[in-house]
C-alpha cells in the first residue's frame, strides 16, 4: 500500500510535536504547515496522514475542500477580490482590470481569484493579497484603497447595549475593567443556577441566526453528565453583508471571553474554542492579545476568574468555507474530518465536539451575556420593542450613507434603521430592496420597508431575520441581479452533499442568469423555478439549502414586473433598473 | 390493550419495529416503495439523496426516512402527492446532471439503478437542464471505467472504500457543484492505496464506475444470463454472478446476499475470470505418441488410460498408482477419484495438495 | 475454522498469525477491519510488516519460525496473571497443572531471546486476548509451512483452551484455508488415512460401510502422503499417477526433485484445463471443464457447503471431473457402479457416505448456509465447532517446545527466504495470468529486501540479484522495501516460467503433515547484472515502473 511509503519532514514533525497534544489541532496544524513552506506540500501532508491517523487520501478530500489551503506553492501571491453582494455593486470587472496592473504597496501577481464575501461589506472592495487585506478599493479609485482598519460602528444616539463601551477603548483590559468586565463569571461560579435562569427571562436567542434559546442551550449542556465538555464560539463569520462579529471581536473582546468563561464555569467544561474564519487575520492578533492578557491576569487558566477551577481560551482558524459556519460542519472541521453537516438529531448539546457535550454560540451572543448578569435578564428584556427581548446587531451596506454595523432594539422598523441610523439612500436615489441575514434571509422590497426587524415579522413576509446582515439596493439595480448574485453565493459555498442544494442552487444560478441575461428564455422556466423551490425549502439537509427559495420567491414577490419582461423577451430592463 | 412500545405507523397501517431500525427499513420492509439512490444498505445511513424523503406527523419539513430511527409511536406517510412530486423532481434533477446519451452500463450489464429509477419514477431528462457534473478520469488500470460524466456524487464509492474495505483509497474533493471523487493527490488507482477490488462499481449506482471488462463486451449476441455461483480462489467462499452471453463468460458480478462476503469481493474474484475464455484451453484429450502429445478422440484415451492402468495394477500392485485430487477442482471430481482409487484400484493412495 | 466467518465482524479481539489476510483472504480481511472498526482489538503476528499491521493495535514482528517459543510466553503469562478461565478449565480441558509446569522456562524474556519481539508487546497482547470477552485466532500458512507446523497450532489451541476461547461465538481457532475447494477435497476422502467424511480406512466398522456401499473389498491400510509419493515414485514403488487440477511441479518445494519424481513415473495422467509444466510431462492429459462450465459444490474455510452452476459451454470437448474419472473406470471392467448421470447423482452419494454431509443436497446447499457437520436433512448446520463439549471428551493441552526452523542462516547462506503471495496473482498463476489486466499490476517476480540488507548487498531497486540455496538458484528483479524485516527477505512463486521460486525453498516436512517447510530457506543473495537474452515479451514484463505498488 502506498501509504506505508515512509515520509520523512523534520519540519512538520516538529510542528506535529508542538501540537498533537493540544485540543482540536487539526487546523492549527495545516496552517502552521502552509505558513512555514507557503503551501501544504504533498509529503507533509502524508505525515500528517500518519501521525494523525487520518488516512491520506480523506486528508487530501478535506484540504480541497477549504478555498485557503493551497497545494500549489505560490511564490508571489495572486489578489482576490470578494465578488458578493455590497461589493459585486461595483463594476467588478472594471475593479479588477484596473488592480491587476496596478502597484498597490503589496507583491501580488497580477492574477486575480474571486472569493466569497470576507465580512468588509462597510468598506468595499476589499483587496486581499497574501494575508493582507486593503479596503475601499472602488473602479475608478483604487487609489483610494487603504490598508485594513476595523472602524469603530456609528454612533445611533439610542441606549446600547453590547456597543455601551466599544468606543472607549475596551480592548485594553485595563480599560475593560473600569467600565466592569470580567465581573459575570463570579456569578456563574458560584450559582450557575441564577445564571441560567437570567439568560432565560433575558430571552436572548442564539444571535448566528437560528435564533435557539440560549439559556435552554446552556442548561442542556449543564445537566449532561458526560465529559470532557467543550464550549465553542463560532466566529467563522461568513454570511454575505454581515461583519458585526468582526467588530465586536476586534474593540470589545474581554466581553466574548468573559461570555465564554461563563459558559464554561457553568457547564464545568474547561476548554473553549474560537473558531475564528480565515478571513479575519487583523482579529487574530489582537483577540490572542486579548486572551494573553486575560490569561496574565488570571481570569483564563487554572483558576479562572478565582473560581478554583481551569477554564482556558483557543482560536482556531477556518480556512474558508462559509458551510463550517453551520455549527455541525464547523464540529467536523476541527475534528478534522471532511466538513459536511451532520445529521441532527444528536445535536450538539448532547453530541457536539468528539461526540461530547457542546455549547455553539455566535460571538454575539457570547458577548451579550456579560451585561445580562450585570444588569439582570429583566432589564435585557425590556431593551426590545413591545413583546421582543433585548437588542441586536445589524450589519448594514450597499446602497446608504452611513455602512456600518447598528446596535437596535429588537422590534426596531427596518426604515428606521436605514433612514434615521444609517443615513438612508445616497443623494437622489431611493431603496429599491434590502437582501436579509446576509444573502439566505431573502430580498425584502420597498413596500415593506416598515417591517419591524424580528424573526416573526420577518417571517411573516416570508423572509428571515437570521444574522442580521442587511445589502440596500437601491433604484438603479437589477433585483434579478441581486438575486442571482445571492443564489451564485449560496451555490459557491454549497458543500456538496445533499442533492436539492448541490443541483438545486446550481440550476437556480444559471436560471437566473439566463432570466437576466436579455436573451429569450426557456418555456417552463418560471415551473422548473417553483419545483426547485420546494424541492430545496423542504428536502435540503441543512440551512443553506432550506434558505435558498427565500430568494426566488421575495424576488416574485416583490418584482413580478422584471420578471415578466425577460419573459415577455424583452431585451429592455426594467425602468431604471439597469447594471452599472 | 396492545402496547404502543416499538410500533408505529405508516402509510396508516400499524406496524412494529425492531429498535435501531430507520424508517426506511420498516417502510421497506412493509412494501411502501421508498426511492434512493445514496442508501446502501452495507454502508452507514447517509441521507445526501434526500430521494427517502417522507413526512412525518408533527414535523415542518420531511425527513429523510434512512437516516430517521423508528421511535414508538411515529406516523409515517411515504407517498403522498407532494412527496412523489418532489422524488420526481430530485430525480429529473439528478438526470439533467448526466450527459444525454446512451449508459453504456445500461446497455452492457443491466440497467443502472439511476435509470431504473426514473423509469419507476415516470422521469426523463428534459427539465433543468444546464453545465454537467464532473468529467472523467483516464485510468491507466486495467479494471475499473471511471466515467465521471455519470457521476451524481452519493459518494458510494468513496463510503464503500472506506467503511466497507478500509482502504481509503478515494475520497471525495471539492465542494458544492465542484465537487469531485479522487485519489489522494488526484493520481491514477493503481498509483494510490486503492487493490481493485472493484467494490466501488458495484454499489455505484449509475454508469460512472464501470467493469472494463464487461463494458463494450455488447456486440455479443443474445441477452446476459446470470448466475450464481462461487469464487474459484482462496478458501474465502464468495459467492459471485456469472455473466454470460451465448454460453461465453462476459463478466462476474458480486452477490449482495452471499452469506460469506455480502457483496464484497476482491481484485481476484471480481475481475479474475477470463482465464475460462484463454486460448490455450485444453480442447481435446492428448495421448503421447513418439513423445509427442497428439489429439486423440475421447474413446481412445479412455481405452488406452484404462489398459495403461490395468497393466499397472497388475504388474506391481494396488500401490504402484497414486492419484493427486484438485483442491481447486469441484467436490464430485475429488470424491470420484477417491473412489476410483480405493474401489478400482484398491488402496488408499490418494491425497490432494493441502500439503504444497 | 472452528468458527465461521460472518462471526469474525463481532470478535472483541483478534489474533492474526502468519496471515498476510489482505492478499490472501481479502473478504475475510474485510470482516476483520470491520470489527475493528467497532471497537475489537487486532494484534498482528507475522515477520513482515504487512497491510493489515495498519490496522492492528500490535504488530509482533517474530523470527521466522519461533511462534511456539512465542505463543507458550503468553500462555504463560495468561497463567501468571490469573487470567485463565478456571471454570471453562475445570469442565472441559484437561492438562492444566502440567501445562502450568512445562510453561515455566517460556519467561518473557526467554521468547524476547528467541522471537526477537519486545516482552512488554508479548505480555500486552497475551493480556488483550485473555481478558477479551470473545477472541479468534486466525491463521493460514505461516503457521503450518513449518517442520513445526503442528506444534504451531497446538500451540495457539492451548492459548484458546486456557482462556476459553473455543466453542463459543466470534472466538475459537481458525485456519483459513488457501483455495476454495481444498476443505472439501479432503471432505471428499481425498486423503491417504480417511474415507469422505473424516472416517478412518483404518477403522473396520468404516472399511465395513465402504465395503459395502461400493461393493469390493477395501485396503485396510492407510496410503502415504503425496509428498512421501514423490519419493516413491523416484524409487519406482509407484509406477502410475493421476494429477488432477494441480501444477505440481511448480508448487512443490524442490523443484529438481520433484522433475525427477514424475520423469521416474511409466504412466502419467494429467487432467487440467491448461497444458501446464506438469501437463506437459503426462503421457494422457485429458481437458478440464472450468468451474464455470460444470455444476457442482465447493466447501470453503469455514466448511461452509456451496453450490456451482453451469454458465458457460466448455471449450471444444473439455468434459467435467467426475464424468472423465468415471469413464475411465467403466472401462476397466469394474464392477463398481460408476454409472452417473450428472453431477447431483455423485453429491447425494456423497452426502449418503458422509455424517457430515448426510442432510445435504443440492437444494439445501442452494444459497450456501450450511456448514458441516450438518448429520440429517432438518439439521441447521453447525457454524460453530465444539459448542458444550468436544467430541472426544476433553480438550487435551498439549506440551509443546521450541524447534528451531531445520535451516537457518549461516555464513554462506546468511538470509532467511519466506514465500507467499501477492494479491493479484494466485498460486502459481494459471488463473490470475490468464485473466486479462493482472500481468499490468504485477508483471514479474521480485525479491523483497530490506534497505539495510540491499545497502550491504550495494542493491538497489530494480538491481537483479542471484538468490541461491542448498539446493538452487534463481534469478529475480529486486525491490528494496521494508515490508520485511533486516535479515529475511520475502519471494512469491507466481511466475514459474521466469522465476521458478521452488528452486530455492526448502523440501523438510512436519514429520506429522508432511508439510514443507516454504515459510523458511537458508539463502545468498548477490547482485547480477540483468540477463541477456530476455524475449522481449519477457523484458516488457520485467520493466515494471515500480513493482510492490499493489
Amino acid at each position: 500500500m502506498k501509504s506505508q511509503v515512509e515520509v520523512q519532514d523534520p519540519i512538520t514533525d516538529r510542528i506535529l510535536d508542538e501540537w498533537l497534544e493540544e485540543p482540536a489541532p487539526f487546523l492549527s496544524i495545516l496552517h502552521a504547515i502552509q505558513d512555514h513552506y507557503g503551501y501544504l506540500p504533498e509529503p507533509a501532508l502524508r505525515r500528517v496522514s500518519q501521525r494523525m491517523d487520518i488516512p491520506i487520501s480523506d486528508l487530501y478530500g478535506t484540504v480541497t475542500f477549504y478555498h485557503f489551503f493551497q497545494l500549489e506553492p505560490k511564490a508571489i501571491p495572486d489578489i482576490r477580490v470578494c465578488e458578493n453582494s455590497a461589493c459585486c455593486l461595483h463594476d467588478l470587472d472594471q475593479l479588477c482590470e484596473e488592480v491587476a496592473g496596478a502597484d498597490l504597496g503589496i507583491e501580488h501577481s497580477g492574477k486575480i481569484e474571486k472569493i466569497s464575501c470576507p465580512g468588509r461589506c462597510d468598506v468595499p472592495v476589499p483587496l486581499l493579497i497574501g494575508e493582507k487585506f486593503l479596503h475601499g478599493a472602488k473602479p475608478g479609485a483604487i487609489g483610494e484603497a487603504v490598508e485594513a482598519t476595523m472602524p469603530l460602528p456609528p454612533e445611533t444616539g439610542q441606549q446600547e447595549c453590547l456597543f455601551q463601551h466599544i468606543r472607549d477603548g475596551v480592548s485594553d483590559l485595563k480599560v475593560a475593567l473600569e467600565k466592569g468586565a470580567w465581573k459575570s463569571p463570579l456569578l456563574a461560579a458560584s450559582d450557575p443556577e441564577k445564571l441560567i435562569s437570567e439568560l432565560k427571562t433575558s430571552g436572548l436567542t442564539g444571535r448566528g441566526g437560528a435564533g435557539f434559546p440560549t439559556g435552554v442551550k446552556w442548561e442542556v449542556v449543564r445537566n449532561e453528565n458526560r465529559g470532557p465538555k467543550w464550549i465553542i464560539c463560532n466566529a467563522d463569520e461568513s454570511e454575505v453583508g454581515c461583519f458585526k462579529d468582526r467588530v465586536l471581536m476586534a474593540h470589545t473582546p474581554h466581553a466574548l471571553l468573559e461570555g465564554m468563561t461563563c459558559a464554561g464555569l457553568v457547564t464545568g467544561a474547561e476548554v473553549g474554542i474560537i473558531y475564528l474564519r480565515w478571513e479575519y487575520p487583523e482579529i487574530l492578533e489582537s483577540l490572542q492579545a486579548a486572551i494573553d492578557e486575560a490569561t496574565a491576569a488570571g481570569y483564563l487558566g487554572e483558576d479562572a476568574c478565582g473560581s478554583g477551577r481551569p477554564f482556558r481560551i483557543l482560536i482556531r482558524r477556518g480556512a474558508g468555507a462559509y458551510i463550517c459556519g453551520e455549527e455541525t460542519s464547523l464540529l467536523n472541521s476541527l475534528e478534522g474530518k471532511h466538513p459536511f453537516p451532520r445529521e441532527k438529531p444528536p445535536f450538539p448539546t448532547t453530541h457536539g465536539l468528539f461526540q461530547q457535550p457542546t455549547i455553539v454560540n455566535n460571538v454575539e451572543t457570547f458577548c451579550a451575556v456579560p451585561p445580562i448578569v450585570e444588569h439582570g435578564g429583566q432589564w435585557f428584556s425590556d431593551l426590545g420593542l413591545g413583546e421582543q427581548n433585548g437588542m441586536r446587531i445589524f450589519s448594514v451596506s450597499g446602497d446608504i450613507q452611513r455602512p456600518g454595523n447598528y446596535e437596535v432594539p429588537v422590534g426596531t422598523p427596518l426604515r428606521q434603521l436605514l433612514v434615521e441610523f444609517a443615513g438612508g439612500p445616497l443623494p437622489g436615489r431611493e431603496i429599491q430592496g434590502v437582501t436579509m441575514a446576509g444573502v439566505s434571509g431573502g430580498l425584502v422590497g420597498a413596500e415593506d420597508l416598515d417591517v419591524r426587524l424580528d424573526p416573526a415579522s420577518l417571517d411573516g413576509l416570508g423572509a428571515m431575520l437570521g444574522a442580521g446582515g442587511i445589502v440596500v439596493h437601491d433604484d438603479t439595480r437589477c433585483m434579478i441581479k441581486a438575486a442571482r448574485e445571492s443564489m451564485h453565493f449560496l451555490k459557491e459555498e454549497s458543500c456538496g452533499k445533499c442533492f436539492p442544494c448541490r443541483i438545486g442552487t446550481t440550476r437556480m444560478t444559471e436560471i437566473l442568469d439566463e432570466l437576466g441575461s436579455g436573451q429569450p428564455v426557456r418555456e417552463g422556466i418560471m415551473e422548473e423555478i417553483e419545483d426547485l423551490e420546494e424541492v430545496l425549502g423542504e428536502t435540503s439537509a441543512c440551512g443553506l439549502g432550506l434558505a435558498a427559495p427565500y430568494i426566488t420567491r421575495m424576488l416574485k414577490k416583490y418584482w413580478p414586473d422584471q420578471i415578466q419582461q425577460k419573459l415577455n423577451g424583452s431585451t429592455q430592463a426594467s425602468e431604471g433598473a439597469d447594471d452599472e | 390493550m396492545m402496547s404502543n412500545e416499538n410500533r408505529m405507523t405508516i402509510d396508516g397501517a400499524e406496524v412494529a419495529f425492531q429498535p435501531g431500525e430507520t424508517v426506511l427499513e420498516v417502510a421497506r420492509r412493509q412494501g411502501a416503495f421508498v426511492p434512493t439512490l445514496c442508501y446502501d444498505e452495507r454502508l452507514d445511513p447517509y441521507g445526501s439523496c434526500r430521494l427517502c424523503v417522507v413526512e412525518v406527523e408533527g414535523r415542518r419539513l420531511p425527513a429523510s426516512s434512512c437516516t430517521l430511527k423508528a421511535e414508538s409511536g411515529m406516523e409515517i406517510r411515504t407517498g403522498s402527492d407532494p412527496i412523489r412530486k418532489m422524488q420526481s423532481t430530485l430525480m429529473e434533477m439528478v438526470l439533467s446532471e448526466n450527459p444525454d446519451d446512451e449508459c453504456p452500463r445500461c446497455r452492457d450489464i443491466g440497467t443502472c439503478e439511476v435509470h431504473d429509477l426514473a423509469e419507476k419514477l415516470e422521469v426523463g431528462r428534459e427539465r433543468f437542464l444546464g453545465a454537467i457534473s464532473n468529467a472523467s478520469k483516464d485510468d491507466s488500470n486495467p479494471f475499473l471505467l471511471r466515467d465521471y460524466d455519470r457521476c451524481i456524487s452519493c459518494y458510494r464509492c468513496v463510503r464503500i472504500c472506506d467503511e466497507v474495505e478500509a482502504d481509503h483509497a478515494i475520497t471525495m474533493t471539492g465542494r458544492g457543484w465542484n465537487k469531485g471523487i479522487a485519489t489522494a493527490f488526484d493520481g491514477g488507482l493503481m498509483d494510490s492505496d486503492c487493490t481493485l477490488c472493484g467494490q466501488c462499481i458495484y454499489t455505484c449506482p449509475t454508469g460512472a464506475l464501470a467493469d472494463k471488462k464487461m463494458v463494450g463486451q455488447g456486440e455479443i449476441p443474445g441477452e446476459v444470463e446470470v448466475t450464481r455461483s462461487v469464487c474459484p480462489y482462496c478458501g474465502t467462499g464468495c459467492s459471485i454472478n456469472l455473466h454470460s452471453r451465448d454460453g461465453k463468460m462476459i463478466g462476474v458480478t458480486p452477490v449482495l446476499d452471499g452469506p460469506v462476503n455480502e457483496g464484497a469481493l476482491c481484485v481476484k474474484g471480481q475481475f479474475g475470470f477470463d482465464f475460462v475464455n484463454s486460448g490455450d484451453r485444453l480442447t481435446r484429450p492428448l495421448i503421447r505418441k513418439n513423445g509427442e502429445l497428439t489429439p486423440v478422440s475421447w474413446d481412445e484415451a479412455f481405452d488406452y488410460t484404462a489398459q495403461k492402468l490395468m497393466s499397472v495394477r497388475a504388474d506391481h500392485g494396488p500401490k504402484a498408482f497414486y492419484a493427486i485430487a484438485s483442491g481447486r477442482a469441484p467436490g464430485e471430481g475429488s470424491y470420484m477419484l477417491q473412489k476410483f482409487t480405493r474401489a478400482v484400484m484398491n488402496s488408499n493412495q490418494v491425497d490432494n495438495c493441502s500439503r504444497g | 475454522m472452528s468458527n465461521s466467518i460472518p462471526e469474525i465482524e463481532d470478535a472483541k479481539m483478534m489474533l492474526c498469525v502468519g496471515t498476510n489476510m489482505t492478499e490472501c483472504h481479502p473478504i475475510i480481511a474485510v470482516r476483520v477491519k470491520k470489527a475493528v472498526r467497532k471497537g475489537a482489538k487486532l494484534y498482528v503476528v507475522d515477520p513482515r510488516k504487512i497491510p493489515l499491521t495498519e490496522y492492528a493495535d500490535g504488530h509482533l514482528p517474530l523470527k521466522l519460525g519461533s511462534d511456539v517459543a512465542l505463543f507458550n510466553a503468553m500462555a504463560k503469562v495468561i497463567i501468571d496473571e490469573g487470567l485463565e478461565d478456571k471454570e471453562y478449565i475445570e469442565e472441559r480441558v484437561e492438562g492444566f497443572e502440567e501445562l502450568k509446569a512445562h510453561l515455566q522456562p517460556f519467561t518473557l524474556e526467554y521468547a524476547e531471546e528467541i522471537s526477537g519481539v519486545p516482552a512488554e508487546l508479548i505480555r500486552e497482547c497475551a493480556i488483550e486476548y485473555a481478558k477479551a470477552e470473545s477472541a479468534g485466532i486466525y491463521y493460514t500458512l505461516g503457521i503450518t509451512e513449518h517442520i513445526c507446523g503442528v506444534s504451531n497450532v497446538q500451540s495457539l489451541c492451548n492459548l484458546a483452551l486456557i482462556t476459553g476461547n473455543l466453542g463459543k461465538k466470534s472466538a475459537g481457532v481458525n485456519p483459513l484455508r488457501g483455495q476454495n475447494n481444498i476443505q472439501g477435497a479432503g471432505d471428499c476422502g481425498a486423503l491417504p488415512n480417511n474415507y469422505p467424511g473424516f472416517q478412518s480406512v483404518e477403522d473396520p466398522a468404516c472399511q465395513e460401510k465402504f465395503e459395502k456401499a461400493w461393493g469390493v473389498p477395501m485396503d485396510p491400510k492407510k496410503g502415504i502422503t503425496k509428498i512421501a509419493a514423490l519419493d516413491h515414485a523416484v524409487d519406482g514403488r509407484i509406477q502410475a499417477m493421476w494429477i488432477c487440477g494441480e501444477n505440481t511441479l511448480v508448487t512443490d518445494p524442490d523443484v529438481k526433485h520433484t522433475t525427477k519424481a514424475l520423469e521416474s513415473l511409466d504412466f502419467l495422467v494429467v487432467q487440467d484445463m491448461f497444458l501446464t509444466d506438469t501437463a506437459k510431462l503426462a503421457d494422457v492429459v485429458f481437458p478440464a471443464a472450468a468451474f464455470t462450465e460444470v455444476d457442482g459444490f465447493f466447501t470453503n474455510s469455514d466448511r461452509r457447503v456451496q453450490r456451482i452452476r453451469k454458465a458457460a459451454n466448455p471449450p471444444g470437448e473439455a468434459m467435467p471431473d467426475w464424468w472423465i474419472i468415471s469413464q475411465v473406470a467403466q472401462r476397466m471392467g469394474t464392477s463398481v457402479d460408476f454409472e452417473y448421470q450428472s453431477s447431483e447423482e455423485v453429491f447425494d452419494e456423497l452426502a449418503a457416505l458422509s455424517p457430515i454431509y448426510a442432510g445435504l443436497t443440492y437444494d439445501r446447499i442452494e444459497k450456501g448456509d450450511l456448514s458441516w457437520p450438518v448429520p440429517d436433512k432438518d439439521h441447521p448446520g453447525t457454524p460453530i465447532l465444539h459448542e458444550g463439549e468436544f467430541l472426544n471428551g476433553k480438550g487435551k493441552l498439549q506440551l509443546l517446545d521450541y524447534v528451531p526452523p531445520s535451516e537457518n542462516p549461516d555464513e554462506e547462506y546468511p538470509f532467511y527466504l519466506t514465500t507467499g503471495r501477492r494479491l493479484p496473482t494466485y498460486h502459481s498463476n494459471t488463473m490470475t495470468g490468464r485473466s486479462g489486466g493482472f500481468r499490468i499490476l504485477v508483471p514479474n517476480e521480485w525479491l523483497e529486501i530490506h534497505p539495510a540488507d540491499s545497502d550491504r548487498l550495494g542493491l538497489a531497486d530494480g538491481d537483479w540479484a542471484r538468490i541461491k540455496s542448498r539446493r538452487g538458484e534463481v534469478i529475480t528483479r529486486v525491490a528494496v522495501t521494508r515490508t520485511s524485516p533486516r535479515g529475511t527477505v520475502f519471494m512469491s512463486f507466481a511466475f514459474p516460467e521466469e522465476v521458478m521460486t521452488n528452486f530455492v525453498t526448502n523440501p523438510e516436512v512436519d514429520p506429522r503433515t508432511e508439510t514443507p517447510e516454504f515459510k523458511v530457506a537458508a539463502v545468498s543473495i548477490e547482485r547480477v547484472e540483468a540477463p541477456s537474452g530476455l524475449g522481449a515479451e519477457q523484458a516488457l514484463r520485467a520493466d515494471p515502473e515500480g513493482p510492490g505498488l499493489v
